[in-house]
């Protein structure tokens, strides 16, 4: 089986973001890239399946310009074999359901038998990409998963679903999984696996090496568009209470409850 | 992590192929997420994290400069600065017991070690299940190398070595060492295995910094070790031992640039939160002398070692380079540590910011694999000789 694995450069975790001059996007100038740590659980939860046999190949999916062979590179590093960027004018503007048209097209293509993804990218927390490719290709799908475990055509996935309440789901392969944190524990780069990637090819496939209609993605084919970012409101000074304490307890819980309005 | 602000120019002389920002990146999450977290304890402990040893090794990083077809990395001696540095942000200590095993030991090893030696010893050291090191220094010679007096005389298949080596680095949890001996009176280099009969080690050698490595005496009474030990020819030990220095030299260095840049960062941040009189004191012109000064003294440094790393590879001779490298660098560590702790005040002092723990190993840079006063004599020697021919 070959297990795809959708990989998203982002801004990195600790970068100061600043909005562009346009109003409705990220200066990227400045910005130091990393690959999307959800997808890095997708990543080695896909290694982890072929150092144990299950699958026979991981091929990474990114849509991105050449920026983001960088962080493509770093997971060939780790252990991927084959990586493919999903790069054409036509996808520039796309919206959610625009990536995942692409990513779903590319791995029908590279014929993926396994979709595993970040649960969410960090950078705009959409977490829709996942589910919608699971739509696009008519898969069975299980979002914000922590341990997954295959059985020839079958899989088991464990996910919280709130109130410390865990699901487990099965279903048949193939399949989408997203991935949340506490999956695993992801690698590092081997030595060995740097010099090895730097060597390898990463094909870049526009829309009509996937056959997509160009209409279908990008700013033409998108539903959403993005207009305004802002940075979020300052956050006012915290306040230091003086006296007894007694008091200083009565006035706390009455600022909690009429100011803060969070009891 | 503890990264300076840098134009992407920058990378021509920092990463300067792809490999290298990738090791360079793998290395610092490395660092960030395995060695910062254990340096303190090991400072405390006085003795290698061997189990961190082997994620090194586990990792590559044992055999980086040597080439892929015997099982190493093949990369060159900037990639050899970037690990020293990166690691040096978190931990000198353990850092340094990487710089013995994997420069003074590993690469010393494989430029003047026959095929058959290659076989026996560099696939244990490489993988990280033997530890390595290097015997040189004697209690009565150090920067005096000619001076040194471990003897190895012939008797049928072995050589005898008499002698003491100290200030041994990877002395007590080392399983091999390239030892320097005299053989009618010109150096030799032997491999000396720690099971070898006549071989014993001192006690650990109790030290100001750099405390997450040992260092013990190595002791030669009678010490049998076989021909087929023997480095390149007889007499050829010091050729091989200069060679070596000159990648060793550079790796101190950017272990200087490595604690230098860490300092800067610190300070940098906590002067920026740190208020006095009601504003934060990187308000204070003192203050930003401190800051100002150790950045561009970090940066200048890091120019220098980087760029005769790219000058240095075992068929380039630059000692002038690596001379002036460890020359520069050096002294900066420590004086960025010392900034540090200024700025910081009783915080730096105390354990919880570490920079007493970095000030503390950057004064070895002065001294190890060379003193500045050394790389003063070599240079002057050097310049002349080019110079005033």
């Amino acid at each position: 089986m070959i297990i795809g694995v959708c990989l998203k450069q982002v801004p990195a975790s600790d970068s100061r973001i600043k909005i562009d001059g346009s109003g409705a996007g990220v200066d990227a100038s400045d910005l130091k890239m990393e690959i999307n740590p959800y997808d890095e659980f997708a990543l080695e939860e896909a290694l982890k399946l072929k150092d144990a046999k299950v699958a026979k190949k991981v091929i990474v999916l990114t849509v991105g310009g050449s920026d983001s062979e960088q962080r493509i590179r770093d997971a060939l590093a780790r252990g991927a074999d084959d990586a493919v960027r999903l790069d054409d004018a036509a996808f520039a503007g796309s919206d959610s359901l625009g990536i995942a048209r692409i990513l779903a097209a590319a791995a029908q293509k590279e014929g993926v038998g396994l979709i595993l993804a970040g649960k969410q990218a960090i950078d705009d927390d959409n977490s829709q990409v996942p589910a919608m490719v699971a739509e696009l290709l008519g898969w069975p799908q299980v979002t914000v998963v922590d341990k997954l475990e295959l059985d020839g055509g079958s899989f088991k996935a464990w996910r919280q679903s709130g109130g410390g309440v865990r699901d487990v789901v099965t279903g048949s392969l193939p399949a989408v999984i997203s991935a949340d944190k506490g999956m695993n524990t992801p690698r590092y780069a081997k030595l060995r696996g740097i010099m090895m990637a730097k060597r390898k090819k990463i094909p870049v496939y526009d829309a009509a090496a996937l056959g997509l209609d160009p209409a279908s993605v990008g700013a033409a084919g998108a539903k959403v568009t993005q207009v305004n970012w802002s940075e979020p409101p300052a956050r006012p000074p915290g306040r230091i209470l003086s006296g007894e304490v007694p008091s200083m307890v009565k006035e706390l819980v009455t600022l909690l409850r009429d100011e803060a309005k969070v009891l | 992590m503890y990264e300076l602000p840098a134009h992407p120019a920058y990378d021509a002389l920092f990463n300067p192929t792809e490999e290298h920002r990738m090791l360079r990146e793998m290395v610092a999450d490395f660092a960030a997420r395995e060695v910062g977290p254990q340096a303190e304890e090991y400072d405390r402990k006085a003795h290698l994290n061997r189990a961190l040893f082997n994620q090194v090794g586990e990792l590559g990083l044992l055999g980086i400069t040597v080439p892929e077809e015997l099982g190493g990395a093949g990369l060159d001696a900037v990639a050899a600065v970037i690990v020293h540095e990166e690691l040096s942000k978190f931990d000198p200590g353990f850092c340094l017991a990487y710089l013995a095993h994997s420069m003074l030991f590993v690469n010393n090893f494989l430029h003047c070690s026959n095929d058959e030696q290659k076989a026996r010893f560099l696939g244990k050291t490489i993988s990280g299940e033997w530890v390595g090191g290097m015997g040189m220094t004697e209690p009565d010679h150090g920067t005096d190398v000619l001076g040194m007096t471990t003897t190895a005389v012939l008797d049928g298949d072995h050589y005898v070595l008499n002698g003491t080596k100290t200030y041994i680095t990877n002395g007590i949890e080392g399983d091999i060492f390239c030892v320097y001996a005299k053989t009618g009176g010109k150096i030799s280099a032997f491999v000396v295995e720690a099971t070898a009969p006549g071989f014993s080690k001192s006690a650990h050698i109790p030290k100001m910094g750099m405390r997450a490595s040992s260092m013990s005496e190595l002791i030669f009474d009678n010490c049998r070790v076989p021909v087929s030990n023997l480095l390149g020819e007889e007499g050829s030990g010091l050729t091989h031992m200069m060679r070596n220095l000159e990648i060793e030299r550079l790796a101190l260095a950017a272990m200087s640039t490595g604690i230098a840049l860490r300092c800067v960062h610190e300070m940098v941040t906590y002067a920026h939160d740190r208020k006095a009189f009601g504003q934060s004191i990187n308000r204070f012109g003192q203050i930003q002398r401190y800051i100002g000064e150790s950045y561009a003294s970090t940066e200048a440094a890091r120019c220098l070692v980087y760029n005769v790393a790219r000058a240095v590879a075992p068929d380039i001779q630059n000692r002038i380079g690596s001379d002036a490298a460890k020359l520069f660098a050096a002294p900066i560590g420590k004086q960025v540590a010392d900034a540090c702790m200024q700025v910081l005040g009783g915080a730096g002092y105390c354990d919880e910011y570490q920079i007493e723990r970095l000030f503390r190993d950057a004064k070895l840079l002065e001294i190890g694999g060379g003193t500045i006063e050394s790389h003063q004599k070599n240079l002057t020697k050097d310049l002349t000789r080019s110079i005033c021919r």
